[in-house]
């Protein structure tokens, strides 16, 4: 066996503290397509961070062809051979396909000049390589993303790069456009240039790779020839750990009316038809991978988006679409997914930030009441369990966990019908989590519909009565709090177009 | 798989804004070229060689700058302390080399100027791009700094009788053409063979088209930065030495609001604000066409209150530009 392009061996990487790669070791063989597979947060990104040098591991080796590849340095890896084409969003929109490709290594004549003619002649070569006709001189933001992404591919091979990482290269492509993508990693491995393919989509993953890397917890679960394992097998080994044993809800609560009722709610390439119902008392989970468009729904359903078709009913009223202050009056609340930017005013006290829904609700009088405010923080802070010096503290000295009970204590005071929660414990400590559950539990009790998107499968699992999966803007699946399992939820949640996975629900 | 690539802009109204966002130079030339024949068919005098050279020596200073500006808004960032560095740099050279004060060489004097005007603009720039400060409050701290240590220098009295080498960057002719015009074409040509022909001049654009894509391809963006604020600093000295003698008096009022004007150029040229767009030509031809406006409202012979016109029409232009840079995004953000 020859010596392989790419040795990687124990890379480790943590981010304050948090392990997100540990001691991973993969091989990769020249003209190779080697797959890497993993959920979400399963490390890929960390491991093709550190690989392209974006980012430096805090242990480990890079080898390439036999020789140690300076980490932590994207000059150094691209020296190497190794080339990251980040997801269509990394190229320079404004800038036509020629400078797109040699930006930060321009052929030069003399010191300072661009050699232009040598550059027109390269990027054409280049370009003719991959058989794509692009007009070198418009800019990118007029081409399609499909050409966008083979003038990725040009800069890239403009490294001479010996291996190629590709993170969901056909994530936003048409059918026929990832039909020729897939006709030129074919040639591109003829021509000994080694390909990680990060993909979600089984698929391709089983047409394309050779092998395949699973990554699960920043750990490396195996390597595996494709032609070894299944596609049950590959879920069960992305899901593999241990379900938290954590105790389920008991479904002893009895479900009202109909509080949030969504009937085919679409955005033209966002999300498809989206139809959901969610009782009084009830836990609907939503789960899908990123880039499912579980967020989109959420904000089109609490009005920040105004969807193209379809209705949103609180409680049986028709809600218009895209007004925020309506959806709020109607009884509706979305904790979002990032409380620094969209949930939380952080520089003010904690105390502002729990009555920012109520100012101005007829409840508290036309003038503000020190009196009744301070009550309604008070009760707040108790309820939530709040751990913070007192009312009058800035909300971006809390940690985390204590934030989240923030962002969940805010609508709270505004006393809504129906809450959707996105991620609401993403980055939360295991302590508060387990508070914000208890409070989103205590909540249906009392008899809120509740929406909750997730990533966390096991949350999903401890929390919902029923479960709706997400792919690619459509529901893909409902699952039962009795039949679901994390297994069925990802089966459903890697359910593509043209997949023929078959799903057991 | 659903989603189909769209790349052909929307056909129509936003089309048409979108390719004039994104042209403007054409538009601003077009605009130029109709008010001067327009105002000549008026007063045949306004195409006279004499007026003609007076209105582009009156735009030596914006058109300099505005090359500087360009790349600095191309960045996503802004700049507003030109008008104080202007006058600061000003009373430096005046002070430097008349006879009243320190008396040395003109070429000394030259020599501070353009160091000082790089080196304010050096400060700038660390302090956006290494102190990550927003930049229109780092230099609205340096405009009001500089201005400050301007009152002092000159502190109420007016610096005269400049020495003639100095008064030569302004009333002097190199074949009979101005040596401030000279000057002028030769910052502009730098200009654009920096934008067009260098690996700095991309990597600009490419840092202000998308900063995060450009650290990914091992940019130095902070550096790109500093050189863009420290190229403006040094061109406002270039502005300040070939126009500011032409007056022969140096007092505190010089270069007041010279900091809007070229930001109106700047934006009126088709440079976007949100950074990544925007030609040295467009700038440049901009800043032509408000030096007309103000000779324009004389020769159209309105009567005395018109001419005060003049900054309203140039704000009433920067709203235009920026609302027509803002509907051709949207229209092109949402296919």
């Amino acid at each position: 066996m020859n010596t392989p392009f790419l040795q990687v061996s124990g890379l480790s990487k943590a981010y304050n503290g948090i392990p997100a790669l540990s001691g991973v070791s993969i091989d990769i063989e020249p003209g190779e397509l080697h797959a890497l597979m993993g959920e979400n947060g399963a490390g890929k990104s960390t491991l093709i961070k550190c690989l392209s040098g974006v980012v430096r591991p805090d242990g480990g080796e890079v080898r390439v062809n036999g020789v140690a590849v300076s980490l932590g340095d994207i000059r150094a890896s691209e020296t190497a051979g190794i080339v990251a084409l980040h997801q269509e969003s990394t190229a320079f929109a404004h800038l036509n396909a020629i400078d797109n490709i040699f930006v930060g290594r321009e052929p030069r004549i003399g010191p300072g000049l661009l050699d232009r003619p040598r550059m027109r002649r390269e990027a054409q070569a280049l370009l003719d390589r991959l058989g794509e006709k692009i007009d070198l001189d418009r800019p990118l933001e007029e081409l399609s993303l499909a050409q966008r992404q083979m003038v990725g591919i040009a800069r890239a091979l403009s490294h001479k790069s010996g291996l190629l990482i590709m993170d969901e290269p056909t994530a936003s492509l048409s059918a026929r456009e990832t039909e020729t993508l897939f006709r030129i990693i074919r040639q591109l491995q003829s021509e000994g240039v080694a390909i990680l393919y990060v993909s979600h989509r089984m698929e391709e993953v089983f047409a394309l790779s050779s092998r395949v890397t699973i990554l699960r917890d920043g750990k490396l679960v195996d390597t595996r020839p494709i032609a070894d394992v299944s596609r049950d097998e590959l879920v069960k080994l992305m899901v593999g750990r241990e379900l938290l044993a954590e105790e389920s809800r008991e479904s002893t609560v009895t479900l009202g009316e109909v509080m949030l009722d969504v009937r085919g709610l679409t955005r033209p390439g966002v999300f498809q038809d989206i139809s959901l119902s969610v009782r009084a008392g009830e836990i609907v989970g939503l789960a899908g991978l990123v880039g499912a468009g579980r967020s989109e729904v959420a904000a089109s359903i609490f009005g920040v988006d105004r969807p193209a078709s379809g209705s949103v009913s609180i409680a049986g009223k028709p809600l218009p679409a895209g007004s925020i202050p309506k959806s709020i009056g109607c009884g509706l609340a979305l904790v979002p997914e990032d409380r620094q930017h969209q949930g939380l005013v952080l520089p003010l006290t904690v105390g502002t930030n729990l009555l920012l829904t109520v100012l101005g609700s007829p409840s508290m009088g036309a003038l503000r009441s020190s009196d009744k405010e301070n009550k309604v923080v008070a009760d707040l802070m108790r309820d939530l369990s709040v751990k913070a010096a007192g009312p009058g503290i800035a909300a971006n000295t809390l940690s985390g966990g204590n934030q989240q009970k923030l962002a969940l204590g805010k609508w709270l005071a505004a006393a809504p019908r129906v809450l959707i929660l996105d991620e609401p414990t993403r980055g939360v400590d295991v302590g508060a989590k387990a508070d914000v559950y208890r409070i989103i539990r205590q909540l249906a009790q009392d008899g809120m519909a509740t929406l909750l998107i997730s990533s966390d499968l096991p949350e999903l699992l401890t929390l919902s009565d029923r479960i709706l999966v997400m792919s690619q803007g459509r529901i893909r699946g409902e699952l039962t709090r009795a039949e679901a399992t994390e297994e069925k939820i990802l089966a459903l949640a890697l359910h593509t177009e043209n997949s023929s996975v078959k799903v057991v629900a | 798989m659903t989603t189909q690539a769209i790349n052909k802009p929307a056909p129509g109204f936003g089309a048409t804004l979108s390719r004039l966002s994104r042209q403007r130079e054409y538009g601003v030339l077009a605009l130029l070229l109709l008010t001067i024949f327009a105002v000549s068919l008026v007063n045949h005098s306004f195409l006279a060689g004499g007026n003609i050279r007076d209105i582009l020596v009156s735009s030596v200073p914006a058109v300099i700058v505005a090359c500087g500006l360009t790349l600095v808004i191309v960045m996503g960032e802004i700049d507003i302390s030109m008008g104080a560095l202007m006058g600061l740099l000003a009373t430096v050279m005046g002070q430097l080399t008349t006879p009243a004060h320190a008396n040395l060489p003109v070429a000394v004097g030259i020599i501070v100027t353009l160091l000082l005007g790089a080196g304010i603009g050096l400060i700038n720039g660390l302090l956006v791009a290494y102190g990550r400060m927003p930049s229109i409050i780092v230099t609205l701290g340096m405009l009001t700094v500089l201005h400050g240590v301007n009152l002092t220098l000159i502190n109420g009295h007016y610096i005269t009788d400049l020495p003639a080498g100095l008064r030569f960057f302004g009333i002097g002719t190199f074949l009979g053409i101005p040596i401030s015009l000279w000057v002028t074409a030769a910052v502009v040509i730098l200009a654009i063979l920096l934008v067009r022909q260098t690996p700095l001049g991309r990597r600009i654009y490419a840092a202000g088209s998308n900063p995060e894509a450009a650290r990914l391809a091992g940019l130095p963006v902070r550096n790109l930065k500093v050189f863009v604020f420290m190229l403006t600093g040094l061109l406002v000295a270039v502005a300040t030495v070939v126009s500011v003698p032409r007056l022969g008096v140096i007092e505190s009022g010089i270069g007041q609001n010279f900091e809007l004007v070229v930001v109106t150029c700047v934006v009126v040229g088709g440079t976007s604000i949100s950074g990544g767009r925007g030609t040295i030509i467009g700038s440049v031809l901009a800043a032509l066409l408000l030096g007309v406006i103000s000779p324009m409202l004389i020769f159209l012979r309105l009567g005395e209150s018109a001419t005060y016109w003049d900054r309203a029409i140039q704000g009433a232009f920067i709203l235009v530009a920026v609302l027509i840079d803002h509907v051709a995004r949207s229209r092109r953000g949402a296919h």
